[in-house]
């Protein structure tokens, strides 16, 4: 009979029921979309970073990564690969000779970083090869070939078979330069990435630098699960102490951070909206409680113990929150559900966030854990909206509240 | 003799910048089955009074028993159940709960007594049919008139067969005929079915009715007549 009272009660005045109940959803449809929104354009940087840029995890000398000389290399890089490829949860590795460079077109000189690469191992760690834009990745041109971006082509005024010189540094610390045709164009997605990152055959580079074959500075190692990439890079780092082992969090600027931040995030923005919309419950709950100060009195005096009628509005106040909760929750995940599959092209913003390394087109998503972290905390939030109504309800004095009119 | 309520030199005051006496000293007993009218100009302390037996209001001194049983002693949660059990009220303005039908109504107080459900459906039907409302069972407050609504009130007065029914002001807001109606049907129950009533009163057709008579004067009993 309580809970029959208090569903009937919330309909008592459908206007301001329904205007809190469309409050309810608005504001959670809102919130729920904005954490789907951004927890979309996380996951996309995620996997970009792991899929164009670093892999799950990457081994250097301790200094490279600090100072970038030709002199930080791995000795005997491949036998380090063979190991490394013999974990079971390795699917591919790629061995990298690195250095910055100058590169000159006939219109302009700019710096760059050379990467030297085995196009077939490349592109079974990153997916470098389908972000060509023009030319072919690594065919076409038989000596010296460079894959540079369409940014660089742009700057540098370069085009397919465009001749461009680089000037590095080799191993003794000389200055060596050498003549490279562009092969291909591509674009990333990550525009601070194109603006400098070119990159040549790894036996090109190293015969500039006068490496030898089995001499890398960066070896990238893709595995089969990005959560395993952290204790993978521990147990290689365990083999070899001497070398420096960092997971893609680490080796991203900020990266740990972001993703840290971003699962908090969704929360955040869901815990604002709910600490506004916890005042609207409880003003109308109170504007509710005090209507019926008389009536309340009323099931006092006949027995309705105080339990009961503490019960009771908390019962009308779950009732509204949780019609208004679980419906901006629905709509925002159909919301989600939709974009995530088209897609949200955020036209000219999108330029911005692409130079920041952020994919234009955000594909918003949300996982089942996050829809039930959300439900807990519109509950938990009703429950304390409902708390201040239903005390002030218990406070009541009977004989007093019959009095009133 | 055993009273059904018993006051013994029970006084209220309230207190503010000048503390008012409500009601002053009284010694009150009222047998079971009796049919009694308080009556008195208003301010005159019948309400207090009621509220007090009812044990809605406490006195400042003095003691009230029920049935024999002292409520100076009990928690608030005690007395709401005593109410509960034992007590059955109908107010001056109704005081349904008005989302629920006058079938719901009248069954709620035995909800909360956990009575069983035939019983209850047994006991509301009769109850209502008694009060003359067996076609309006269905009905919510705001589908009946103030006579009827009032009627309902007394079938859910009696629906816990309490030991007697404090009525205040019943008949306040209701017009002759629904007022000679509810009399009727009151009275009625008081003579076949020996429900005791004690009502606060100034409406001098139920004080008419009324086969005892206590005047209030100030909180004081000026005067307690036997017809």
């Amino acid at each position: 009979m309580l809970i029959k009272i208090a569903w009937r009660n919330i309909w008592r005045n459908k206007i301001r029921s329904l205007v809190v109940i469309i409050a309810l959803a608005l504001g959670l449809w809102a919130g729920t979309f904005t954490s789907g929104f951004y927890k979309g354009m996380m996951d996309q940087r995620i996997n970009d970073v792991i899929e164009s840029e670093m892999s799950h995890f990457q081994v250097h000398d301790t200094n490279f990564r600090e100072e970038l000389l030709a002199k930080y290399y791995m000795e005997g890089a491949p036998d380090i690969i063979e190991k490394i490829e013999s974990d079971e949860n390795v699917l591919a590795t790629s061995g990298r000779v690195i250095s910055t460079a100058m590169m000159g077109s006939a219109n302009k000189n700019g710096g760059a970083k050379l990467i030297g690469i085995d196009p077939d191992h490349e592109k079974a760690v990153t997916n470098l090869d389908t972000k060509i834009v023009d030319g072919a990745y690594f065919e076409g041109v038989k000596r010296n070939p460079i894959l540079i971006s369409q940014k660089m082509a742009e700057s540098f005024k370069l085009k397919l078979r465009s001749k461009v010189i680089l000037t590095v540094q080799d191993l003794s610390g000389e200055i060596v330069a050498s003549s490279f045709r562009v092969v291909g164009i591509y674009k990333s997605g990550n525009g601070m990435l194109d603006e400098v990152n070119a990159y040549v055959n790894r036996d090109d580079l190293q015969s500039i630098m006068n490496l030898d074959q089995d001499q890398y500075h960066e070896i990238a190692v893709l595995i089969n699960s990005h959560d395993l990439a952290e204790p993978t890079a521990k147990k290689v780092q365990e083999m070899y102490p001497t070398l420096e082992v960092k997971a893609w969090l680490d080796l991203a600027t900020g990266m740990r951070y972001m993703v840290e931040a971003g699962d908090t995030f969704a929360y955040f923005i869901v815990g604002i909206i709910l600490v506004a919309l916890l005042f609207s419950v409880i003003n109308t709950m109170l504007m509710a409680v005090m209507e019926r100060t008389r009536e309340i009195g009323m099931l006092m005096a006949v027995g309705l113990n105080r339990r009961k009628v503490f019960l009771m509005i908390m019962m009308e106040t779950l009732f509204l929150s949780m019609i208004g909760g679980p419906l901006g929750l629905l709509i925002a995940y159909l919301f989600i559900q939709s974009t995530g599959s088209s897609g949200i092209d955020l036209g000219a913003i999108g330029e911005t966030y692409n130079e920041l390394g952020f994919s234009a087109v955000v594909r918003p998503q949300l996982d089942l854990q996050s829809y039930i972290n959300i439900s807990v905390m519109i509950f938990i939030m009703a429950m304390i909206a409902a708390l201040f109504p239903a005390l002030k309800a218990l406070r009541l004095n009977p004989s007093e509240a019959i009095r009133k009119i | 003799m055993n009273y059904v309520i018993e006051t013994n030199q029970v006084s209220k005051i309230y207190d503010g910048v000048v503390p008012v006496k409500a009601v002053d000293e009284v010694d009150l007993n009222i047998e079971n089955g009796e049919f009694t009218a308080i009556v008195g100009p208003s301010g005159s302390g019948k309400t207090t009074l009621l509220n007090m037996v009812g044990g809605l209001d406490r006195p400042t001194s003095g003691s009230i028993k029920v049935n024999g049983q002292e409520l100076a002693g009990m928690s608030e949660n005690d007395m709401i159940d005593f109410r509960l059990k034992h007590i059955g009220f109908v107010f001056q303005s109704y005081n349904l709960i008005p989302v629920l039908t006058a079938k719901e109504n009248t069954e709620f107080i035995m909800l909360m007594q956990n009575i069983d459900r035939a019983t209850r459906n047994e006991r509301v039907e009769k109850l209502l049919t008694e009060v003359g409302l067996e076609d309006k069972m269905n009905s919510r407050p705001s589908q009946l008139s103030g006579g009827q609504q009032q009627r309902v009130a007394v079938a859910r007065a009696l629906a816990s067969k309490p030991d007697f029914v404090l009525a205040d002001e019943p008949t306040a807001n209701l017009d002759s005929k629904s007022t000679e109606n509810l009399l009727d049907i009151m009275a009625r129950l008081n003579k076949e079915e020996g429900v005791t009533f004690v009502f606060s009163t100034h409406d001098q057709r139920v004080i008419d009715r009324a086969r005892r008579v206590v005047t209030l004067v100030d909180g004081k009993i000026s005067s307690d007549e036997r017809r």
